[in-house]
C-alpha cells in the first residue's frame, strides 16, 4: 500500500501556557510543540497496515520546531520516508493546510495510486474543528471519514470504523485512494527504545520539499486570544457536619430550591 | 598378605578395568567437550582479567564455602560432603593408576595407613552428613529446594561410595587376619564384626568391595555431567569466573559488540551467562531470597536460571535438528515476559547464591531486547517517553523541577552558576512527588544550618537513570547520563549528595567520572559527618525504639549500612532490627523500575506489605525509619493497606534529624 501520514505538531501542555503580551497568539517564551496524540495514533494504524499489506509508509509534517526529532521518531518506528514541507507556518490556517498538503500529494503522483490511503489525526488540542481532512480530500477528490478507530483494507476497497457520540459505532465501506481523520489505532502506538531513534538520526534523512504556498494562509483573522475567564464561584460550606447540613438547607431555601 | 584388588577377574581384571575407565571417560569427556562448545557459542566477554582477585576469591568460595553456612541445616553437612570428595576423588584416580598400571611401585590408597585413617573418618562424616542431607531433604525441606529423584540418586551413590570404603577396609582386615583400632577405626570395627567370614572369602569380598566402589565411580563420572552434580564440576569455574567488581554490575567487559539491544536467543547470552545454569546446584536460596517469588509474582530466580540450561541443552545438544522442528523462543516460550519483569532487581538473589550466579544482569539482558521490540507495558512506555521528553518520570515540565525550592522560602544556590562544595542531585521523587515535598524541603534546612555550601542543577538535572537502566532501555540510559554530564560540565563542585539510593548508585558506579576525584555520596553518609564534626546542632535528644529498612541501592549495591545506624544512634533513639537486616533486607518492591509497572493481580501480597507486617512484629517499635524517597512512598501505602495506620510510622531519616534540630 502506498501509505501517507500527515503529522502536526501542538503545544506541548505540560508546559504553562500563556497569551503573548503583544499579539493574539501564544507567548512563544515556555511553548515546547509534540506531536499531537492522534497523529500517533494516525502513524500506530499507518505502521500496522504495512505490516499487514507491505508497501511504504511516508510521513510528512509542513516545518515547525521540534519537528525533526519527530519525524525521526517515525522513522525509527518503521516509516519508509520521511517529508518536511518547508517553509514559514505559524500563521497557516486549515483550508491553506489542506491546499499546501495536497499539492505536495499531487506532486508525489502515488498519493492518488489505486492502493494510497492517507492517514491523519482526526483532530488536534488546537484545531478541534479537525477541518484539514475535508479540505484536503476534496483538494485531491477522493472521500474522506474522520474519527475512525478501525481500518480493514480488502483489494481496492476498505471497511472502516467510525465512532459517535454516545459510545456508537458505525461500520462503512470506502474505496481506495481515501482520506482517513484516525482517532485511535487499532493498537496503543508502539514503544520504540532510544538506540533505534539514534540509529536513524544517524542513517537516515529527511526529505525537504518546496512547495509554492497558496495565495492567502489565512482566511479569517484571529482578533482576541483569552484565557477561559472564572464564571460563578463556589460556596465552601465549613464547620461541624450539623452546621454544615443547616447552611445547605439555607442555601437550597435561599435559591427557592426547596 | 597382600592381593591387588584387581586380581578378583585374574589377570582380565586389568582389561576389563581398562575398558570401563575408557569406556567411562571416554562418554564424560565427550559430554564435558559438547557442554564446552555450547558455552563457546555465546558471545564474549571477558572474564579473565584480575587473577589475583579471583584465586582469592576461589579459594574463599570453594574451598571454604561461606555461602553455605548461611543455612546453618546444610553447611557442615555439604562441607563435609564437598572435602570428602576432594579426598576421595584424589584416591579414586591413585587407585585407578594403580590399578590400570599393576607394575607401578606404589601402593593402592588405603594401604597407606594414614590415608586409610583419613578415608575411614571422612566416610563416616560423610555418612553422617548424607543422613542429615537426606532427613532434610524428606522431613524439614526447606522451601524451593528442588527436591529432584536426580538428588536422592546422588546422595545414594554417595553413601555407596563410603560404604564400600568402611566394608573393603573390614573385610581386608578380617583377609589378613589382623587388626588396626588405630588406623582403621571403623573398617577395625567391622572386622570384629565379620570376624568370623572365612579368610579367603574376606579376601574375595574386600576385593568386590574394591571394584564395587570403582565401578560406582565410573557410573557416577558418566552420570555425573547429565545431573544437578554437574554443578560440582561447574561451580568451581562458574566462582573463579564470577563478576569481581561491583556485585550487580551491567557492563560486559571486553567486547566491541553493542549489548543494548540484549538477547533474544541462547547465542546471544555470555559464555558466562550459559555456565550459570550448568553452575546451578537447584538449592534454591535465590527463591527464598526473591521478594518476587514471595510474593507470588510468576519469577523464581532459579527457574530462570534452569530453564536457560535445560533449554540451551536441547536446543544446543539434540544433534542436528530436523527441518522443521520448532525451536522454542528464549523469551515468550522459555522464559515469559512477564517473569523477567517480576524482578525488582533487589540482588538478594545475588547476594545469596552459593555458586555466585549472576540473576540481576541476566533479567536486564533479557528485558533489553523486550525494550527493543518495543513490547513494554503500557505504564512503563509512558514512563518512558516522558523520561525522553521531559527528563522525569512524573512527566511535569523540567522547569518545575526546583518549584519545591520555591514555596520552601529558602535560597538554595545554583550549582550552575556559583560554585559549590556539594552539588545536590535531588531525583525525581524526591523533586516532584507532593508526598515528599516536605521532606525534600526538611532535608535542605538541615544542610543550610549545618553550613554544607550547596546548590542545585534547577531544570538542567535529568533523571540519573538507574531503574531506566534496569528496565532494559539502555539507550535511554545513555542519553539520560549525557545530558546530566553536560550539566555537570557547566557546574562547579567537589562532591555529590543525594537522598535517592538508586540515584547514588547509578551517579557513583556508573558514570564517567575519569579521575575528576568527584565523590557521590549519600545523604545518610552526609549526614554522620555532619554529626561527628559537631557541624549538626541536635538541640533535643530523641526518645524511642525504631527500626530502620536498609535500601537495596544503599545496602546491598552499595555496602552503606553504618552511617545511617549512627545517625540514629546519635539522635538518642534504640535501633531494633528487623529479623532481615544489613545485607539480608527485604526489598520494598519499587526498583528495577516495578515503580512504574501495574500491581500484578493475584499476588499473595506485595513485598512492602510483607516487610511492614515484618516490622509491626517488633514489640513497641512505632517508627519505620527509611533512607530513600521511594521507600515512603511504599511502605506509607503498604502501611495503610496492611491495616497499621496508628500503629507503625514511616519517617524519613531528614525527618527524624529536624526534629533533634528544633
Amino acid at each position: 500500500m502506498n501509505l501517507f501520514v500527515l503529522l502536526k505538531m501542538v503545544p506541548d501542555t505540560v508546559e504553562e501556557l500563556n497569551v503573548a503580551p503583544d499579539s493574539p497568539a501564544l507567548d512563544a517564551e515556555f511553548l515546547r510543540f509534540k506531536l499531537s496524540d492522534p497523529g500517533e495514533q494516525a502513524l500506530e494504524q499507518a505502521l500496522l497496515l504495512k505490516e499487514k499489506h507491505g508497501g511504504t509508509v511516508t510521513v510528512v509534517a509542513l516545518d515547525a520546531p521540534e519537528v525533526d526529532e519527530v519525524l525521526f521518531t517515525a522513522l525509527a518506528k518503521g516509516a519508509t520516508r520521511a517529508v518536511k514541507i518547508g517553509g514559514d507556518w505559524s500563521r497557516l490556517q486549515s483550508f491553506a493546510a489542506g491546499q499546501i498538503l495536497a499539492a505536495f500529494l499531487k506532486a508525489a503522483g502515488s498519493a492518488l495510486s489505486a492502493d494510497a490511503l492517507v492517514l491523519l489525526r482526526s483532530q488536534a488540542i488546537d484545531d478541534l474543528e479537525g477541518e484539514i481532512g475535508p479540505y484536503l480530500a476534496d483538494e485531491l477528490g477522493v472521500p474522506y471519514a474522520d474519527v475512525v478507530t478501525g481500518v480493514t483494507v480488502t483489494g481496492n476497497s476498505m471497511s472502516i470504523i467510525k465512532e459517535f457520540a454516545g459510545g456508537l459505532r458505525g461500520e462503512f465501506t470506502l474505496p481506495l485512494p481515501a482520506v482517513l481523520g484516525i482517532q485511535s489505532a487499532e493498537k496503543p502506538p508502539r514503544y520504540v527504545p532510544i538506540a533505534k531513534v539514534r540509529a536513524a538520526l544517524k542513517s537516515a534523512k529527511i526529505e525537504t520539499v518546496d512547495v509554492a504556498p497558496p495565495a492567502r494562509l489565512a482566511r479569517f483573522a484571529l482578533e482576541r486570544m483569552y484565557k477561559p475567564e472564572a464564571g460563578g464561584r463556589a460556596q465552601m460550606l465549613e464547620g461541624s457536619p450539623e452546621a454544615v447540613a443547616d447552611k445547605l438547607v439555607e442555601v437550597l431555601v435561599q435559591q427557592g430550591l426547596i | 598378605m597382600k592381593s591387588d584388588p584387581v586380581t578378583l577377574l585374574g589377570p582380565a581384571g586389568v582389561g576389563v578395568l581398562w575398558l570401563l575407565t575408557l569406556l567411562a571417560f571416554g562418554i564424560f569427556g565427550r559430554r564435558i567437550w559438547q557442554l564446552i562448545g555450547l558455552l563457546r557459542q555465546g558471545r564474549p566477554e571477558n572474564r579473565f582479567d584480575q587473577w589475583g582477585r579471583r584465586v582469592a576469591h576461589f579459594l574463599k568460595h570453594v574451598l571454604l564455602q561461606p555461602r553455605l553456612f548461611n543455612e546453618r541445616s546444610i553447611g557442615a553437612p555439604h562441607f563435609l560432603i564437598f572435602w570428602g570428595f576432594v579426598l576421595y576423588a584424589t584416591c579414586f584416580n591413585w587407585s585407578l593408576l594403580r590399578g590400570l598400571l599393576p607394575f607401578l611401585p606404589i601402593p593402592y590408597p588405603d594401604e597407606v595407613k594414614i590415608v586409610s585413617f583419613f578415608l575411614e573418618i571422612f566416610a563416616v562424616l560423610v555418612l553422617g552428613s548424607l543422613l542429615v542431607a537426606t532427613m532434610r531433604r524428606a522431613f524439614f525441606a526447606p522451601p524451593h529446594l528442588h527436591l529432584s529423584l536426580d538428588a536422592n540418586f546422588i546422595l545414594s551413590l554417595i553413601g555407596l561410595l563410603m560404604l564400600t570404603t568402611l566394608f573393603g577396609s573390614g573385610f581386608r582386615l578380617v583377609a589378613e587376619g589382623a587388626r588396626a583400632p588405630g588406623w582403621s577405626p571403623f573398617g577395625n570395627v567391622l572386622a570384629e564384626l565379620f570376624a568370623d567370614v572365612p579368610a579367603a572369602s574376606a579376601l574375595k569380598l574386600s576385593q568386590a568391595m574394591w571394584w564395587l566402589h570403582m565401578l560406582v565411580v565410573l557410573f557416577f563420572l558418566v552420570y555425573l555431567p547429565y545431573s544437578k552434580h554437574m554443578h560440582l564440576l561447574a561451580s568451581p569455574f562458574n566462582v573463579f569466573f564470577s563478576n569481581r567488581g561491583r556485585l550487580g554490575d551491567l557492563s560486559v567487559q571486553g567486547t566491541t559488540e553493542d549489548f543494548g539491544s540484549g538477547a533474544s536467543q541462547w547465542k546471544e547470552l555470555t559464555w558466562k551467562q550459559l555456565l550459570s545454569g550448568l553452575s546451578c546446584a537447584e538449592c534454591g536460596r535465590c527463591d527464598r531470597a526473591c521478594p518476587a517469588t514471595a510474593s507470588g509474582y510468576p519469577l523464581e530466580p532459579q527457574q530462570l536460571i534452569q530453564k536457560i540450561k535445560k533449554h540451551i541443552v536441547k536446543a544446543g545438544l539434540s544433534g542436528k535438528p530436523a527441518a522443521d522442528a520448532h525451536e522454542p523462543k528464549l523469551i515468550g516460550e522459555v522464559i515469559s515476559e512477564a517473569e523477567l519483569w517480576s524482578c525488582t532487581t533487589c540482588l538478594s538473589c545475588m547476594e545469596r547464591c552459593a555458586v555466585w550466579n549472576e540473576q540481576v544482569p541476566l533479567v536486564v539482558t533479557l528485558r533489553r531486547h523486550l525494550v527493543t521490540q518495543g513490547a513494554v507495558d503500557r505504564t512503563v512506555q509512558d514512563m518512558l517517553a516522558n523520561l525522553t521528553r521531559y527528563g522525569n518520570s512524573f512527566g511535569k515540565s523540567d522547569r518545575m523541577r526546583a518549584k519545591w525550592v520555591q514555596s520552601s522560602g529558602l535560597k538554595i544556590k545554583d550549582a550552575r552558576k556559583e560554585a559549590v562544595e556539594y552539588l545536590w542531585f535531588v531525583g525525581d521523587y524526591a523533586s516532584y512527588d507532593p508526598r515528599l515535598e516536605e521532606i525534600t524541603k526538611q532535608t535542605a534546612r538541615i544542610f543550610q544550618q549545618a553550613g554544607l555550601d550547596f546548590g542545585l542543577l534547577y531544570e538542567a538535572e535529568r533523571n540519573a537513570g538507574n531503574d531506566v537502566r534496569r528496565v532494559g532501555e539502555e539507550g535511554l540510559f545513555e542519553m539520560l547520563k549525557e545530558k546530566n554530564l553536560q550539566a555537570f560540565a557547566k557546574a562547579k563542585f567537589k562532591m555529590i549528595v543525594t537522598t535517592d539510593p538508586h540515584t547514588y548508585n547509578t551517579l557513583k558506579n556508573e558514570y564517567p567520572w575519569n579521575g575528576d576525584g568527584v565523590q557521590v555520596r549519600h545523604y545518610t553518609e552526609v549526614l554522620d559527618e555532619l554529626i561527628q564534626q559537631g557541624r549538626l546542632s541536635l538541640k533535643k535528644k530523641l526518645t524511642g525504639r525504631v527500626t530502620y529498612h536498609d535500601p537495596c541501592y544503599l545496602g546491598r549495591y552499595n555496602g552503606v549500612y553504618d552511617p545511617p545506624r549512627r545517625v540514629l544512634q546519635a539522635l538518642g533513639l534504640e535501633l531494633v532490627e528487623m529479623p532481615r537486616h544489613r545485607h539480608r533486607s527485604y526489598c520494598c518492591g519499587a526498583g528495577g523500575g516495578r515503580i512504574w509497572m501495574e500491581d500484578t493481580p493475584g499476588i499473595k501480597e506485595r513485598p512492602a506489605e510483607n516487610r511492614i507486617r515484618e516490622a509491626a512484629a517488633l514489640p513497641e517499635v512505632p517508627t519505620f525509619v527509611v533512607a530513600c524517597p521511594k521507600d515512603i512512598a511504599m511502605f506509607r501505602d503498604a502501611i495503610k493497606t496492611t491495616g497499621h495506620e496508628g500503629k507503625l510510622a514511616v519517617k524519613d531519616i531528614a525527618e527524624l534529624v529536624a526534629e533533634a534540630m528544633e
